[in-house]
């Protein structure tokens, strides 16, 4: 057996297992209870196909497939922090969660309610004009 | 002789590299919480990404390629904390009952616990 034949099978054996914890990874994703369970299997798997670009890369002897892998490094890393920024809030230290959420809803349509209420008012005592276009705040267009 | 020295060493980094990638996959499918978890994706980042690029260097030879895989290492050392980070802020703002435990240990500076209850 020549050195080349032995690489050949390392290389492929290298791929093999790969490939598996790839499809491990893959079921960590699609069981996995939460979101940031998803996201950082999606991120394991980027790494492991990148690692399985670089050794085609040597086994096929394409020199592009390094710079194949390069790109995607980067596109998997934009993938995760713009996933990521879905679910991080805009104003971190505003409390999100429960009774406090609840609260600002309510307080929202009960604002909404004053606001349409006064406007209703205000068409009451001037005179319903029938097609005139006016904005939330009742003023004329 | 020396080829076969050679590839002895690219099989034992290579080893060495699916070992760390193994025990990546299995941390990060065994551990119940989340941040667990990404302590030990981290290994696979690091260490096997290190492994894997140094046997790939060794079975290529120095020139061009060689220092692309190098770059695409340097790459990847640079994001994995970045993508950990967001990962843990992600924990941080979807997981209420994390919320609720990390306040109760160390205490919530505001005067409000998560709940809405006035300390």
């Amino acid at each position: 057996m020549s050195v080349s034949q032995a690489y050949h099978i390392l290389f492929t054996a290298g791929l093999v297992w790969f490939a598996i914890l790839i499809a491990v990874m893959l079921i960590k994703a699609i069981i996995g209870p939460g979101v940031t369970d998803r996201i950082l299997a999606i991120n394991m798997i980027g790494t492991m196909v990148i690692c399985c670009i670089l050794i085609l890369s040597v086994l096929l002897d394409e020199n592009y497939l390094t710079d194949v892998a390069l790109i995607y490094a980067m596109i998997s890393y934009i993938a995760v922090l713009i996933l990521a920024t879905v679910y991080i809030p805009a104003n971190p230290k505003r409390k999100r969660f429960g009774e406090d959420v609840k609260r600002e809803v309510e307080e929202g349509r009960r604002y909404v309610k004053e606001q349409r209420a006064e406007i209703r008012r205000k068409m009451e005592e001037e005179g319903f004009k029938g097609s005139t276009p006016i904005d939330m705040d009742g003023k004329e267009l | 002789m020396l080829e076969w020295i050679l590839f002895a060493v690219c099989a034992l980094l290579l080893f060495a590299a699916m070992v760390s990638f193994t025990g990546a996959v299995i941390g990060a499918i065994r551990f119940g919480f989340v941040m667990n978890s990404m302590h030990a994706a981290g290994i696979g980042d690091t260490f096997g990404i290190l492994c894997l690029v140094l046997c790939l260097i060794l079975s290529i030879g120095p020139g061009l390629n060689m220092m692309k895989l190098l770059v695409i290492l340097v790459f990847l050392w640079f994001n994995s904390p970045v993508s950990t980070h967001f990962l843990i802020q992600v924990e941080y703002f979807t997981n209420k009952e994390l919320y609720r435990f990390s306040d109760r240990i160390a205490g919530s500076k505001t005067n409000e616990t998560a709940s809405g209850e006035e300390k």
